[in-house]
């Protein structure tokens, strides 16, 4: 279970998340969506979790252990994995290379320096797993900057998942992906979730998507926890409505 | 023995993990072969010194060390200088004060003060990334010449003889030779630790490791969220490119029998070492190799026509960063640029003065916009 | 070695004239490195380029004006006309940083940053052999405007013995740095520099040509550089090589005060120029090395330096 205890982060003046306590996975692979409008502080929550940022009060929990402390990469050892809104990929490789790259890592046999890159084959199979469960065969061989842009963000969610991880955080995984390819894009990714056992928590901006997805939705704003609940709570809770609505399309 | 492959269709072998076609195995061939053969060479022509190639190659060398960085993890390093001086510098206080004769032994001490400075240079460097790692590295670089400078121990700016033995020179394989053969003696070692530098760095190249580093160099915001301590691989790779610097360095010394820190240690090294690396083509593996032998050539040309070959120096690297950002590998390899402009001028030789035309008129457009840029700075906009 | 308080003093006041001309140069290379993330490894050749032509502007004013004349007055027009070499030497560099930025640099923002630096350096290599060719390869000096500069008497009426040309250093630095301040805090352009430094997309939104902020913040470094050159060279000799020093410390003095912050470069180069001489008088052989054991401390504990980044506040 990943646990957030109290998480307090500000910039300046501005409060970004205020005393935030929540926790994921006690069901495990459950996904959790989390919405709230701009400012909500729900990229700053992803960012205190996965060790991008530090919190100034509050502490993190894994399975009982404390890992507010821990680095970044640490956590994605620790099973913590995340993606970004903006598409970040490694540009100058081929999609095969990025997941390689991904898998090489996660199986800790980076630090090998006379081996071949493609010549360990538990590494390459997983590779070729990883390909097909996200369906990038066709792209297989084409280097990442040069892929159209729902492609670019499945490679993103797939790399994410070539970490095996047990905990999942995607920051927008649909932002910019036309409505047709965003169906594709989630499906993919609950998909291979539920399949894995991965617990997903995922910030997301289209309510249908959370509404037909959804175990449990975490509502943000400004900073605090709104409401916790399943996703008819998005139908009943009239304020939420609101603010959702009010200010919730025009990113 | 070389085992058949097939890469994407064309015949290839593969031996001790190089794959290679048939026509990079022939290359590959007449590059080393043509190695061996420059002494001979060198002693037919009065132009072709066998000193200059070989400082071309020990300075190329090192240039193969900071290409690692370079072109994996994107960090340019304006200090490499420092290593290739450490190792001149361990070489000859060791030969001088501690009676070391052995170029074996002597090598083995560059190779550590340079892994040890290498260590340090880099943890301290590596907290910083791009333009202000430059600026470290630099730094870190002029201390240590300061360093030389001010030690008396370290002989000044007068630098510092190897004597450690009665002939003024170490012993290769326990033995004394005469200069002559010193010198052609050490050149074949130098061409051996060479290939097998290069050998090293390819093998490097097609590691793991390397996806680590260009992970690293290409995004390394996710770098670190795959899982990887980032700081930890670049520091590696420092230290590894360092240590390449530290080789050719001890080399330099047992081969020239004296060290100066002006020749070894100066930053005006460290910016020739980068510009061998991009001169000879940074994404390619022996490209530095050739940027080295290119421009040490091209300066000892240069010293003996004129005064003035820095300048000379800074108007073939303008050519390279404006026409052949790729280098003379690089722009070999791709074949375009150079291929397209040398066969139009073949097809049609005016084409010269229509090239020359449209820089004049690019050059004058961009001084025209500097006047006026500079107007409004003096008089402010009118 | 017992210091008296005496010679403390004198040292310190060393240290603070050099930290003043090493803040003119290291002023430049940070607000160049802040706003157009170039590092202009040919900083230290603009300041000797201003050495040495600085040599030949004081020639050509005292020439004019000759030596200085009795009294008040005189001493008073020959400072001015020296103030006034100095501006001189410094608008010279103006068009060289120009130049550079609008018609080699501009080119290249958009390629590997190696390429930007291969581009500084060669700008470095060249200005090397230019002031060779004008000025050929021993040292050249002149003795005239320190020598009468220290016959006017200042440090005397207190009873110690410094040379007036020092102090004359520290007034000049002082107001230096207070227009600086003033240009970046009050003007209009320096305010618009300082928001091109916090969001380069944002200022452009709001129309500001970034352009013409670049080509005027090279030249501005330019500028400064020219002018420490001009300021620094009275008591000693316009040498080749006299450019790699003071780039090295100012890039030590950067590191020292934070990326890009003009009050870090100020803190920086006042602190590395005292402790320099400083060391000078305790422990002879720390002096090259204790500004790098500074550097490298600030590395370890501090890596962002003393001030943070630069354009929220100058």
């Amino acid at each position: 279970m990943l646990e957030a205890r109290n998480l307090r982060k500000s910039f300046g003046e501005l409060v970004a998340t205020d005393d935030i306590t929540l926790e994921f996975g006690k069901e495990e692979g459950e996904l959790v969506f989390i919405v709230g409008p701009n400012g909500a502080g729900k990229t700053t929550f992803i960012n205190l979790l996965t060790g991008f940022l530090s919190p100034d009060e509050g502490s993190i929990v894994l399975d009982g252990d404390d890992i507010t402390g821990m680095s970044a990469n640490g956590r994605v050892d620790a099973g913590i994995a995340r993606s970004f809104q903006v598409v970040k990929v490694f540009e100058e490789m081929t999609v095969r290379e990025n997941l390689r790259t991904v898998v090489l890592t996660e199986q800790g046999k980076t630090w090998s320096l006379f081996s071949m890159a493609d010549g360990h084959e538990e590494v390459e199979s997983q590779v070729e797993e990883l390909v097909e469960k996200f369906r990038l065969e066709d792209a297989a061989d084409t280097v990442a900057e040069e892929l159209p842009h729902g492609d670019r963000k499945l490679l993103d969610v797939a790399m994410s998942f070539g970490l095996d991880p047990d905990y999942l955080l995607l920051d927008e995984p649909t932002s910019g992906v036309s409505t047709r390819e965003k169906e594709y894009v989630i499906e993919t990714i609950v998909e291979v979730g539920r399949a894995e056992g991965v617990t997903t928590v995922t910030i997301e901006h289209d309510m249908d998507i959370v509404t037909e997805y959804a175990d449990r939705v975490v509502a943000l704003h400004q900073g605090t926890v709104h409401g916790v609940g399943p996703p008819t709570m998005l139908e009943t809770d009239d304020e939420l409505r609101r603010l959702l609505l009010g200010v919730g399309d025009d990113e | 023995m070389p085992e058949r492959v097939d890469r994407d269709g064309t015949p290839a072998y593969r031996f001790l993990g190089v794959e290679v076609t048939r026509r990079e195995a022939a290359f590959l061939v007449l590059g080393v072969v043509f190695l061996f053969v420059i002494p001979d060479i060198a002693s037919l022509s009065d132009s072709l010194q066998l000193s200059v190639i070989h400082q071309g190659l020990l300075f190329g060398f090192v240039a193969v060390g900071l290409n690692l960085l370079l072109r994996h993890t994107k960090l340019t390093s304006f200090g490499h200088a420092a290593f290739f001086g450490t190792g001149a510098y361990a070489t000859a206080v060791l030969a001088r004060y501690a009676g070391v004769q052995s170029v074996g032994l002597l090598l083995l001490g560059a190779i550590a003060a340079a892994t040890v400075m290498a260590a340090i240079i880099g943890v301290l460097s590596l907290r910083h990334t791009g333009l202000y790692f430059a600026l470290l590295t630099l730094a870190f670089g002029q201390l240590l010449y300061a360093i030389a400078l001010g030690q008396s121990a370290l002989g000044g700016s007068d630098g510092l003889p190897i004597r450690p033995g009665p002939a003024n020179q170490p012993l290769l394989f326990g033995t004394a030779f005469s200069p002559d053969v010193y010198q052609v003696l050490t050149y074949y070692l130098t061409v051996v630790v060479i290939l097998i530098g290069l050998f090293v760095m390819y093998r490097i190249t097609q590691s793991p490791f390397r996806n680590a580093l260009d992970a690293i160099g290409q995004e390394r915001t996710r770098a670190r969220f795959i899982g990887l301590p980032v700081r930890r691989y670049v520091w590696a790779a420092f230290v590894i490119s360092g240590i390449y610097g530290g080789v050719a360095g001890g080399l330099y010394a047992v081969v020239r029998q004296y060290v100066r820190p002006e020749g070894t240690l100066f930053f005006l090294r460290s910016g020739d070492i980068l510009f061998m690396a991009i001169l000879g083509g940074f994404r390619t593996l022996v490209g530095p190799l050739i940027g080295g032998v290119v421009l040490v050539f091209l300066q000892d040309v240069g010293q003996d026509i004129t005064q003035y070959y820095e300048f000379l120096t800074g108007v073939v690297l303008l050519i390279l960063v404006y026409g052949f950002p790729r280098g003379i590998v690089g722009s070999l390899r791709s074949g375009g640029i150079v291929n397209a402009r040398l066969s139009e001028l073949r097809r049609e030789p005016s084409v010269l003065s229509t090239w020359g035309r449209t820089a004049a008129q690019s050059i004058e457009r961009k001084v025209t916009a500097a006047l006026t840029s500079l107007r409004i700075i003096l008089f402010g906009v009118d | 070695m017992a210091v008296t308080p005496t010679a403390a003093l004198v040292q310190t006041l060393n240290g603070i004239q050099f930290g003043f001309i090493l803040f003119m140069i290291a002023s430049g290379l940070t607000v160049i490195l802040g706003i157009l993330d170039v590092l202009n490894l040919a900083h230290g050749e603009l300041f000797s380029l201003g050495a040495y032509t600085a040599i030949g502007v004081f020639g050509f004013i005292i020439g004019i004006i000759g030596p200085p004349g009795d009294g008040v007055v005189g001493t008073a027009v020959f400072i001015l006309a020296v103030l006034a070499a100095v501006l001189v030497t410094a608008a010279i560099l103006l068009p060289v940083g120009t130049l550079f930025e609008a018609v080699f640099l501009r080119q290249i923002y958009d390629r590997d940053q190696v390429y930007q630096l291969v581009l500084t350096f060669t700008l470095l290599l060249i200005l090397l052999d230019v002031k060779k060719f004008i000025w050929g390869d021993s040292s050249i000096r002149t003795d005239a405007v320190y020598s009468a500069i220290n016959a006017i008497p200042t440090s005397e009426l207190v009873g110690l013995n410094y040379p007036t040309y020092n102090v004359f250093v520290i007034l000049v630095g002082s107001a230096v740095v207070a227009g600086l301040f003033w240009f970046f805090e009050r003007t209009k352009t320096g305010r618009i520099i300082r928001a091109t430094a916090i969001d380069r997309e944002m200022a452009t939104a709001i129309g500001v040509s970034t352009d013409r902020v670049f080509t005027l913040v090279f030249a501005l470094g330019a500028f400064l550089a020219g002018f420490a050159g001009a300021m620094a060279v009275p008591p000693t000799s316009a040498t080749l090589e006299m450019g790699t020093n003071p780039l090295v410390l100012s890039f030590v003095v950067i590191v020292i005060g934070g990326l890009g912050s003009l009050r870090g470069a100020f803190v920086g180069a006042l602190l590395v120029g005292v402790i320099r001489s400083w060391m000078i008088t305790l422990y002879p052989p720390g002096e090259i090395a204790a500004p790098f054991a500074i550097m490298a401390l600030i590395l370890l504990v501090k890596p962002e330096g003393l001030f943070g980044t630069w354009g929220e506040t100058a």
